[in-house]
């Protein structure tokens, strides 16, 4: 029989090899863990299982690294032992993700540059405002990277639940006079009025990054980027032919290193699109959880589409009914309001609530200008 | 059965029997995630698909134990003045025009008005002043926004409530806590940390049949094994919205009350809407009832 300091030792360990594993586990956990663990006094090897599992796992997407740690450290199976059935999910030769994204920000690659004289122009750069991102360099992309990351955004307000006072608003206050009569002594003085706050409105993006919009999409995902820095609630999808999900990516402090996370992440850059299915996933796993419910939903493609029609007809009327606003970003659509006849802009017309070009710096500004109308 | 311990089951096994005893089947996972919510006394935390028994835990935990359920459904832009306490102004206005009428109004009428009388009781505040003898149900945490899940570290990890004008009021002893989410968004980790986690998936074919059941015994075992197959091939069908538990025993009842004693292609065309409940889904399945309900 182990002694307790033995048992502890144990335990301990098998927080640590979770915390090895990249499971966020802290000390209070494993504290909780040992105390369910002398409370239950386990039997046998299923209970410390779901001891751990209830005290050291706080995610549904972290029960299976859980498990695999647990039959590694518990029931000395190895690693990767359990999964050699299981089909190996890698994405198609040639399509990793190997994307080369300039810098849209000052870094190591400065010191080549030769040292700038001060008085003139600051970059030997300059970007027409008309010029369309698929004709312009790889450094002039950068500095519109740059100018995008400047564009002021404002997200499109909603009215909340909660009040404020507000002198023009419609609804009496009745707490504040309450308040105010007691404090002058006096029975309601004055009629006082508050009204619902208003709060930005969720933006969810989805960004098309297959072959025909990969370079459009870099630029849009530091329009994402920008976005999610201005905005409250930011979700960011890509999709090519299937949908990753890179909200969290987007945190990081740079654009540059959200972004090369992001490709990393993302295995189907520059691969072909199915937007209907790339939608009907993320009605399916985040629209119907709700999501993008109230939320302005932004779709960058397009509309070259490899998928079905029915399926994009389908997912594209469920996601009207699940999100407030739909805006379509399309870069073949240009100012004079023709819209290229594909199939699935055909498809999607009814459905979307407004179309915006976005392939140059003056038609993303106008965007972020119409934004807060949208709402 | 109280929250820190001293009666709580003594094992995994005897809280699933307490359990089942109310018409609840729990399996281990969710039986020692219980037990050792009601041993350390910290509040556990629900997820799953939607209609796996998550509120029903709760429920079946306060009918066990006898105590209070005091039930707080959380919406977007809930506020402390909704789910903790709020004061009576109409009165407290009507008090203040009662004192000035009779020229009373030292300090001492006046701090009268912040007496507990005119103190209305919202779920929060009720379940710290209950204690031990609550049980305390925090639906659907994932619509409140962050605010309020801020506000929430507080109270379940100390459980105390600030009240400026009357003081701090501390429960004498922990009630049962459940949060249960349905995953509309991420919880903030903070809040998971006060927090036991648990995460109820669907249950077996056999868990499934064996909760129909427990709670709708008036169901022959064939037609309760023939829903629950039924209901099974629905979930791997790929549906928008795969039917939950509580769905099964929604179809059960809808079958018990127009009195079929069998479940063939027809009855289950005839009663969908009570287990699917999309339109799509619908259309979707009526086409292809026979993979759901084979013939023979």
């Amino acid at each position: 029989m182990n002694t307790a300091a033995e048992i502890v030792d144990r335990l301990v360990g098998f927080g640590t090899a979770l915390r090895e594993a990249a499971l966020p586990v802290g000390t209070d956990d494993v504290l909780a863990f040992c105390e369910a663990v002398a409370e239950l006094s386990p039997s046998d090897s299923e209970d410390v299982y779901w001891c751990g599992r209830t005290t050291l796992v706080n995610r549904r997407d972290h029960i299976a690294v859980y498990d695999e740690v647990f039959r590694r450290f518990f029931l000395h199976v190895p690693k990767g032992a359990e999964r050699k059935h299981t089909k190996e999910r890698h994405a198609p030769q040639g399509s990793t993700g190997t994307v080369n994204i300039p810098d849209a920000e000052p870094g190591e690659r400065e010191a080549e540059e030769p040292p700038l004289i001060l008085g003139l122009q600051a970059s030997s750069l300059e970007i027409e405002r008309t010029k369309r991102f698929s004709a312009c360099s790889a450094d002039e992309l950068a500095a519109v990277r740059r100018m995008i990351a400047r564009i002021r955004l404002e997200p499109p307000r909603r009215r909340t639940r909660r009040y404020c006072a507000d002198a023009s608003g419609s609804i009496i206050d009745v707490r504040r006079m309450a308040r105010d009569a007691m404090n002058v002594n006096d029975v309601a003085p004055a009629l006082l009025h508050m009204d619902r706050k208003r709060k930005p409105r969720p933006l969810v993006l989805l960004l098309d990054v297959s072959g025909s919009m990969a370079d459009h999409s870099r630029n849009l995902l530091q329009f994402a980027y920008s976005m999610r820095r201005a905005a409250q609630k930011v979700e960011v999808f890509c999709f090519g032919t299937r949908l990753t999900r890179i909200t969290p990516l987007l945190d990081r402090r740079t654009p540059d290193s959200a972004m090369r996370l992001a490709a990393d992440k993302v295995m189907d850059w520059d691969g072909g699109t199915r937007i209907g299915d790339s939608i009907e996933a993320f009605v399916k796993d985040w629209g119907r959880r709700g999501l993008s419910r109230g939320a302005t939903v932004m779709i960058c493609s397009d509309g070259l589409d490899r998928g079905s029609p029915a399926t994009l007809a389908m997912s594209i009327e469920r996601l009207e009914r699940l999100s407030h606003r739909i805006v379509w970003i399309n870069p073949l659509h240009d100012a004079t309001g023709g819209v290229p006849p594909t199939l699935a802009m055909a498809v999607v017309g009814p459905h979307i609530d407004e179309i915006a070009s976005g392939n140059d710096l003056e038609s993303l500004e106008a965007l972020a200008a119409r934004l807060p109308q949208i709402g | 059965m109280s929250g820190t311990g001293d009666q709580a089951p003594a094992s995994v096994a005897e809280l699933q029997d307490d359990l089942r005893g109310v018409g609840y089947l729990a399996d281990r996972g969710l039986g020692t995630a219980a037990l050792i919510a009601l041993r350390l006394g910290r509040p556990l935390l629900l997820e799953g698909e939607v209609g796996v028994g998550k509120t029903e835990l709760a429920k079946c935990l306060a009918a066990l134990s006898g105590r209070e359920l005091i039930r707080l459904q959380c919406y977007e832009g809930i506020d402390t003045h909704q789910a903790l306490y709020e004061w009576d102004y109409a009165r407290q206005m009507l008090h203040v025009r009662a004192l000035s009428e009779r020229a009373l109004s030292d300090t001492e009428t006046v701090g009268g008005l912040y007496a507990e009388d005119f103190l209305l009781e919202r779920p929060l505040l009720k379940a710290v002043r209950s204690g031990g003898n609550a049980v305390l149900l925090i639906d659907e945490i994932d619509r409140a926004d962050d605010e309020f899940e801020a506000f929430l570290l507080e109270l379940l990890s100390d459980f105390q409530v600030t009240i400026p004008e009357l003081g701090t009021l501390v429960a004498d002893e922990r009630p049962i806590v459940i949060l249960t989410s349905n995953r509309t968004r991420e919880l903030h980790d903070a809040l998971k940390r006060r927090c036991l986690y648990h995460w109820i998936g669907f249950p077996t074919v056999s868990e499934e049949i064996e909760i129909v059941r427990v709670r709708a015994p008036e169901a022959s075992d064939t037609l309760a094994k023939k829903v629950v197959d039924a209901v099974h091939r629905l979930r791997d069908m790929d549906l928008a919205k795969p039917p939950g538990v509580a769905e099964t025993l929604d179809w059960v009842e809808s079958l018990g009350a127009i009195q079929a004693v069998d479940l063939d292609a027809k009855t289950a065309v005839d009663t969908l809407g009570s287990v699917i409940k999309d339109r799509d889904d619908l259309e979707f399945v009526s086409g292809d009832i026979e993979r759901v309900v084979p013939n023979g």
